[in-house]
């Protein structure tokens, strides 16, 4: 029984040191004499205990420091979770109502929480894009959309809220001043700022007319019918008519008169002048005219 | 096309949406519609202010020869408001408290308050405090025809009569009844 216990318990050899130091303590007197006037325990024995002790002492404090650090990952994580969950149950208002967002990034940086804060992925508990990917905005490129709405909606009443994107990018330079390289931006970041700005449900979209790229920004479709038009009003200056609607792109005159009419009644991108000299009634797309101030 | 402001013969700067033909036509969308009629009601506006017009009628529309040809017409482009439009613009003016039907109860000739009643009222206090006619009777001849060329020379009477009771709720004038007609005394301003 004693053997199997030895077998069943660990490294034999310190049940085998302990069992001897046992019978020593106990049946030599010399022996008891030296280890009471060595109290702590003295020479091989006693040094080794002191040895295991340090190394328990070690190993505890060890596994109460990793307890902390656990304990402070799970609290991290914790304060993640919830940070996380409140803003993805207060998502659409943090997108949608200005006033919340403002108190939801006052809140974050009163518990010092920056959430634009860069920072490798995973890096910290608010990784880089931790925003970008809960709300779909980051740094920079929030500061390109707000510049971009900026442009939008000061040249929507001369353009119907459609803008070629040289012109955007002409407008944006001179917005941003031109003179540095770094502050230049170019096609590819406008339709990269272009997709942050999705989550605001303001309906900015880049779409090719023609082999050219324009941005659309009102919260409205525009079906093929209308990029024909927009990409034959390029041609003429603006000014389209019907005859020459239906003679360019093949359609009946029915469907050049409805094409024409939605986008001047439905959508807001024709200006109607019915004091056309030839036709009577002549449309004009203003977003493919050149406005100089 | 290429949209260009245009300076006419007086020195007014019009704007280069005055170039697009279809700015001279009533738009159907009412969005364009209000785009349209922002851009009429400054260019009314700024148009009074500078060339110093009190009126604009339906009738301005019908002929030519009068003060607002070269805003209500545009020859270089073969454009102009008609009439019905004219008076929808006016309808506009007076509903957003920039002018008013003068004579009342007609519809085709209106006031325009390139400056508020308010406004007239600062600058006809500040003119009889400059010029040292405070606390006398002044008649609206006198105001209106001063000896010295003033900012309210040809004034017409109804803004006068109305910046006149906008000072006279602060007690800085008083109208009175004189011989030939109508008269006001002003009173320097009491800091309360």
């Amino acid at each position: 029984m004693y053997r199997g216990c030895i077998n069943e318990c660990g490294p034999s050899w310190q049940h085998a040191h302990r069992a001897s130091w046992l019978l020593t303590t106990t049946s030599t007197p010399a022996l008891v004499f030296a280890t009471m006037n060595r109290p702590g325990g003295a020479g091989i024995s006693g040094l080794t205990r002191l040895q295991n002790a340090t190394q328990s002492y070690n190993a505890l404090s060890n596994e109460i420091s990793k307890e902390q650090v656990k304990n402070l990952h799970v609290q991290l994580a914790q304060f993640r979770t919830a940070l996380q969950s409140f803003a993805q149950t207060h998502r659409d208002k943090i997108r949608k109502d200005a006033s919340f967002r403002h108190a939801f990034t006052i809140m974050c940086a009163n518990i010092g929480v920056d959430p634009l804060a860069g920072g490798a992925p995973g890096d910290g508990i608010l990784g880089r894009g931790w925003w970008g990917e809960l709300l779909g905005l980051s740094d920079w490129n929030l500061e390109l959309g707000v510049q971009i709405v900026d442009i939008c909606v000061s040249t929507r009443h001369q353009n119907g809220g459609l803008i070629d994107m040289a012109d955007l990018l002409r407008l944006l330079g001179k917005l941003r001043g031109t003179n540095s390289s770094s502050t230049t931006v170019n096609e590819e970041d406008v339709v990269r700022a272009i997709k942050t700005l999705k989550p605001l449900g303001a309906g900015y979209e880049v779409f090719p007319v023609g082999g050219r790229k324009m941005v659309r920004n009102v919260p409205r479709e525009l079906d093929a019918d209308q990029a024909v038009v927009l990409s034959l009003a390029r041609e003429t200056g603006g000014r389209l008519v019907e005859s020459l609607l239906s003679e360019q792109s093949g359609w009946t005159r029915e469907r050049a008169h409805v094409a024409l009419e939605n986008m001047a009644l439905r959508d807001g991108l024709c200006w109607i002048d019915d004091q056309d000299e030839i036709d009577g009634k002549a449309y004009w797309v203003v977003s493919v005219l050149q406005w100089n101030e | 096309m290429d949209l260009q402001p245009h300076t006419t013969p007086s020195g007014f700067k019009l704007p280069s949406i005055h170039s697009l033909p279809p700015f001279f036509s009533k738009q159907e969308n009412l969005e364009t519609l209000a785009i349209s009629l922002d851009h009429w009601t400054r260019l009314i506006l700024s148009y009074a202010r500078f060339k110093r017009i009190f009126y604009l009628r339906v009738e301005d529309a019908e002929v030519t020869g009068g003060d607002w040809d070269e805003v209500l017409r545009n020859t270089r482009i073969n454009r102009r408001v008609r009439p019905e439009y004219l008076s929808f613009i006016l309808s506009q003016l007076v509903a957003k408290n920039l002018a008013v039907y003068d004579p009342i109860k007609q519809d085709r000739s209106v006031l325009l308050y390139w400056r508020t009643p308010d406004e007239w009222a600062e600058v006809l206090h500040s003119w009889a405090t400059s010029t040292g006619q405070l606390n006398t009777i002044l008649t609206f001849y006198e105001i209106i025809e001063p000896a010295v060329e003033s900012q309210l020379s040809g004034i017409p009477v109804a803004i006068l009569r109305k910046a006149i009771a906008v000072l006279a709720k602060t007690a800085r004038a008083q109208s009175i009844g004189v011989a030939d007609g109508e008269g006001v005394r002003f009173f320097a301003t009491h800091a309360r």
